[in-house]
């Protein structure tokens, strides 16, 4: 009996072999993924530096990208977007106030007080 | 060398080789399966939108609302995701105060981008925080409701309860720093590492991995790619539904987002250092003066023993400026408080402030 399942065992030279292909298997897997989805490479390089972020690359600090860490000398592009959202919300104060006024003034107490701090909040002025 | 022993050497190698694989498989398998990864674990519905911000509602198993309970507000910090309240299934602290018997919402600040530098302290108290205030309100019919903060979402709730105490039912902050002239936490990492250098008049958006660069001087050995892929590597013998919980915190851990220059800016020059406005009584949102002594609705501090991000000694110093305020120190670390393997006493202990009608600084 001893002998018969002996010559049943798989050899050392087999289980490397059969090793070597689960090794392929594996390595044909990770190449599936890449070719299949685009999130696995970043996902990847992620888990290669340690993480396991998904969704997105892991934050590291380029420093060819050093300079365009400086605020840009022209911001009046961005000074124009935030002011139109500093108006939506504006707009939003106004819609929440008529709606309140159209229910009987129910949670009128959360407006906002002063009303020209919003239009403070572009001024350009030390806050040292 | 003899034959057995050169057999005995051949089948570790094999082994070796076999369990390496097996890792590397489970990581396959995980980084290619579905799972919470920063969308929040309960169902909600978006209620309100401003520039990035989302305001979530919770839903309970049909679908609705829970609507005619007490009003809670989750304000998580809006330098990090909001997701570090709603982790997963099971292990979400927004979910847990919904299942208890609340009508829970949630601040989603989003992501800033380029424009969202100029963003400062008034934008966020008396801009998004307090409009997501109305929305509850108006939503509810509860002309007060219960406020929950974390971290800096905590400083954003506290200045609000502040200037709009009529609104704020019950507060309760979690591992935020009132004093700031306490040493260490990331205020003093930050100052170390040029937050001084940001500017008010002309902010950047500062990059997630600067942000990040700050928290990993207070975590040793996460700012080191062969020690996180070390500890990644010895992590992968875990279950691969383990590490699917593991991922889910990673992608909160290392997804920091960028931060508005001008909100950091004030922050430090207000807060920080050598400033200190919260116990020197100096504090201001835009042009309005903070009273402290206004916040007189009932107060939960909540301090983590192993804080390095909040030494709990400046979060327990909120005793000093509000003195009707709870103070209760758990044990466990920033993160691991809220939503670690023991945060259920948190959430208990939070749910059980809420849920009491009695404290406050009257009384009531």
């Amino acid at each position: 009996v001893t002998d018969a399942k002996a010559a049943s065992d798989p050899t050392l030279v087999e289980r490397w072999l059969e090793d070597q292909r689960q090794w392929q298997k594996t390595a044909m897997a990770y190449l599936d993924s890449m070719v299949k989805n685009d999130d696995f490479l970043v996902h990847l390089g992620n888990a290669m530096r340690g993480s396991l972020l998904a969704g997105k690359p892991y934050p590291t600090a380029k420093p060819e990208a050093a300079p365009a860490q400086e605020a840009p000398a022209d911001d009046r592009l961005d000074q124009v977007l935030f002011a139109l959202h500093q108006m939506q919300g504006q707009l939003n104060d106004l819609r929440l106030t008529l709606e309140e006024l159209r229910n009987g003034g129910k949670g009128k107490s959360v407006k906002a007080r002063p009303r020209k701090v919003a239009a403070r909040k572009t001024s350009r002025r030390s806050r040292g | 060398v003899s034959e057995p022993e050169q057999e005995r050497e051949l089948e570790a190698l094999l082994e070796l080789s076999r369990r390496g694989r097996a890792k590397l498989e489970r990581l396959h398998e995980v980084l290619t399966s579905p799972g919470h990864y920063g969308t929040g674990a309960t169902p909600s519905t978006v209620v309100y939108r401003e520039n990035k911000l989302r305001l979530l509602r919770l839903l309970d198993e049909s679908g609705q609302p829970r609507a005619g309970r007490p009003a809670v507000l989750f304000v998580p910090a809006p330098v990090s995701r909001y997701f570090i309240v709603d982790l997963l299934p099971g292990r979400s602290f927004a979910g847990h105060v919904a299942a208890a018997g609340f009508d829970v919402f949630v601040i989603d600040f989003g992501t800033p981008t380029s424009e969202d530098r100029f963003a400062d302290l008034a934008y966020y108290v008396d801009g998004l925080v307090r409009r997501s205030v109305r929305v509850v309100s108006r939503l509810t019919g509860q002309p007060a409701i219960n406020v929950v903060g974390y971290c800096l979402g905590g400083t954003l709730s506290l200045l609000y309860s502040a200037l709009y105490p009529e609104t704020v039912a019950r507060l309760v902050l979690l591992t935020t720093m009132v004093d700031g002239d306490v040493q260490g936490g990331i205020a003093w990492v930050a100052h170390r590492m040029g937050l001084e250098g940001e500017r008010y008049d002309h902010p950047r958006l500062v990059p997630a991995a600067e942000v990040k660069s700050w928290f990993e001087m207070l975590a040793p050995g996460s700012n080191s790619v062969v020690g996180r892929v070390s500890d990644l590597w010895e992590r992968l013998d875990d279950p691969a539904a383990r590490l699917r919980d593991v991922r889910t915190m990673a992608t909160w851990v290392d997804d920091v987002v960028p931060a508005p220059g001008r909100l950091l800016a004030e922050l430090y020059q207000k807060f920080g250092p050598g400033r200190n406005g919260l116990m020197q009584g100096t504090a201001t949102v835009g042009d309005r003066m903070v009273e402290l002594a206004a916040v007189r609705m009932p107060v939960l501090s909540v301090s983590a023993e192993k804080d390095l991000i909040a030494p709990p000694e400046g979060v327990d110093a909120i005793t000093r400026v509000v003195p009707h305020a709870d103070v209760l120190r758990l044990p466990g670390g920033h993160v691991g408080i809220v939503a670690g393997r023991t945060a259920t006493s948190l959430w208990q202990r939070t749910v059980e402030f809420l849920a009491t009608s009695r404290g406050g600084a009257d009384g009531a």
